[in-house]
């Protein structure tokens, strides 16, 4: 799919400028419109679950009804408080609900752009990518790249640890302040072991004959082609013209942090 | 970044690090959100010095210009390709919460690793994450006294939280043997021999 094949940096510039963009706006039509098309280019160009999807956007929803409602209950005195609008039993200044939705809005929007990202971006292809395009030292990027290795072995220590630990009679728990004290027994042997793992692992790597130069050669080569840039621009285009929309209908503002 | 005087051992290490404290970043997540379902956005100030704890302990072990900035980083950025649907902005955060903690220690001139020390680190990544999130996500649209709670619950979370508690995982790792080779194991070697 499109998206999948993009080169990883560039992804990741344009979905940091089109935030940048989004947090100079303030009103909640500009971030709503936005959202629903970065959700609709990202299930039309990439291959994304449905379901995994909808999980990952779920906790989001619930710190945006966290928002509105201290937004509502916290913000500044009003500067109009007589237009009003009626929420069920309550009478809430106008201008509190509209910088509540923008602020869940923009959050959302914020959201959505980042899953495009996550979804349809594998990571040992974004370290190698931001190796050849942006300069990461490799004695960094192959450092964190074998780090990121350690992390299935690490689950199988954690296993192993928990199994001893049973063997030795440290029993299952359902109480909190139980568990805390169970994984404060599993942290230390758990960073123990993966430390003496990296020094053994950097020991191998130099013996090899990793140097960590920056002229070397790569078995995986990632280049900018000019899809990359059109996507660039496209989702920019997107952003100006959905502000520009807003603005007809009379929404649109600057955030100056004016509430 | 003055990565030439880095040991390839002391960069594997802050990585992994780095990777096992964005594994607990993101394991931390939900309970921020639950709180901040609870008590609105500060119930995040509670526990965000937690958000913070790899710069303090990779600063604190290896102790060389830059740690404090790259273990941050990185976090962050595993962190996010992990499944924070925050995104790549989320680069962004680590690197201001890691040059806040890196600010601290280079107050000091990377000389002074002490509690105190530690504990500013803590306080300058919660400031400084503070005036990046007030930007990003709008706090302006709450009240000044509600906005200054926010920022003094933060730092003192990242005081105790990063500071204090990163001290002590440091200080019982270094106990283990396994950061010989390290500048917190040296010390601590040094120490015993006086």
């Amino acid at each position: 799919m499109f998206l999948h094949k993009l080169n990883p940096s560039i992804k990741a510039l344009t979905v940091i400028v089109a935030v940048i963009g989004l947090a100079l706006i303030f009103d909640p039509i500009t971030p709503l419109l936005f959202s629903i098309w970065t959700i609709v280019f990202t299930f039309l160009f990439g291959k994304v679950n449905i379901k995994y999807y909808l999980l990952f956007l779920l906790p989001f929803m619930i710190i945006s009804l966290g928002m509105l409602w201290t937004t509502i209950a916290f913000s500044d005195a009003p500067e109009h408080p007589a237009q009003t609008i009626h929420l069920l039993l309550w009478e809430i200044p106008e201008e509190d609900i509209v910088a509540a939705l923008s602020l869940v809005f923009r959050m959302f929007a914020f959201a959505t752009l980042s899953l495009l990202f996550i979804f349809t971006t594998d990571m040992v292809h974004f370290i190698l990518s931001l190796m050849q395009q942006c300069k990461l030292p490799p004695k960094l990027a192959y450092g964190v790249l074998a780090g990121y290795r350690f992390l299935p072995l690490m689950k199988d220590e954690f296993n192993q640890i928990q199994e001893a630990h049973q063997v030795r009679g440290v029993k299952r728990t359902k109480k909190v302040r139980e568990s805390i004290k169970q994984y404060r027994r599993f942290m230390i042997p758990l960073l123990a072991g993966a430390i003496r793992k990296a020094e053994r692992t950097a020991v191998a790597m130099e013996s090899k004959g990793f140097t960590g130069e920056k002229d070397r050669n790569f078995y995986r080569r990632f280049t900018v082609k000019s899809i990359d840039w059109i996507f660039l621009i496209v989702t920019l285009t997107a952003l100006i013209a959905i502000a520009y929309v807003s603005n007809v209908l009379g929404y649109f503002s600057w955030y100056n942090g004016q509430f | 970044m003055g990565l030439h005087n880095w040991k390839l051992k002391e960069i594997v290490v802050m990585s992994v690090l780095s990777v096992v404290f964005a594994v607990v970043y993101l394991a931390f997540l939900p309970v921020g959100k639950l709180l901040a379902g609870l008590f609105g956005p500060i119930g995040y100030d509670l526990i965000f010095g937690i958000w913070f704890i790899v710069s303090i302990v990779a600063a604190y072990i290896i102790r060389k210009k830059g740690a404090a900035f790259l273990s941050e980083t990185i976090a962050a950025t595993v962190e996010m390709l992990l499944g924070n649907a925050m995104g790549p902005i989320l680069i962004l955060t680590g690197i201001i919460q890691g040059l806040g903690a890196e600010a601290a220690f280079a107050v000091t001139r990377y000389k002074s690793y002490n509690l105190a020390v530690l504990m500013l680190a803590g306080v300058g990544a919660a400031v400084f994450s503070f005036v990046w999130g007030y930007f990003r996500s709008g706090y302006a649209v709450f009240g000044t006294g509600y906005i200054l709670s926010m920022l003094v619950v933060r730092m003192i979370s990242g005081a105790l939280i990063s500071g204090v508690l990163g001290k002590a995982i440091s200080d019982a790792l270094a106990k283990t043997g396994v950061l010989t080779g390290f500048a917190l194991g040296k010390e601590q070697r040094r120490k015993k021999a006086a």
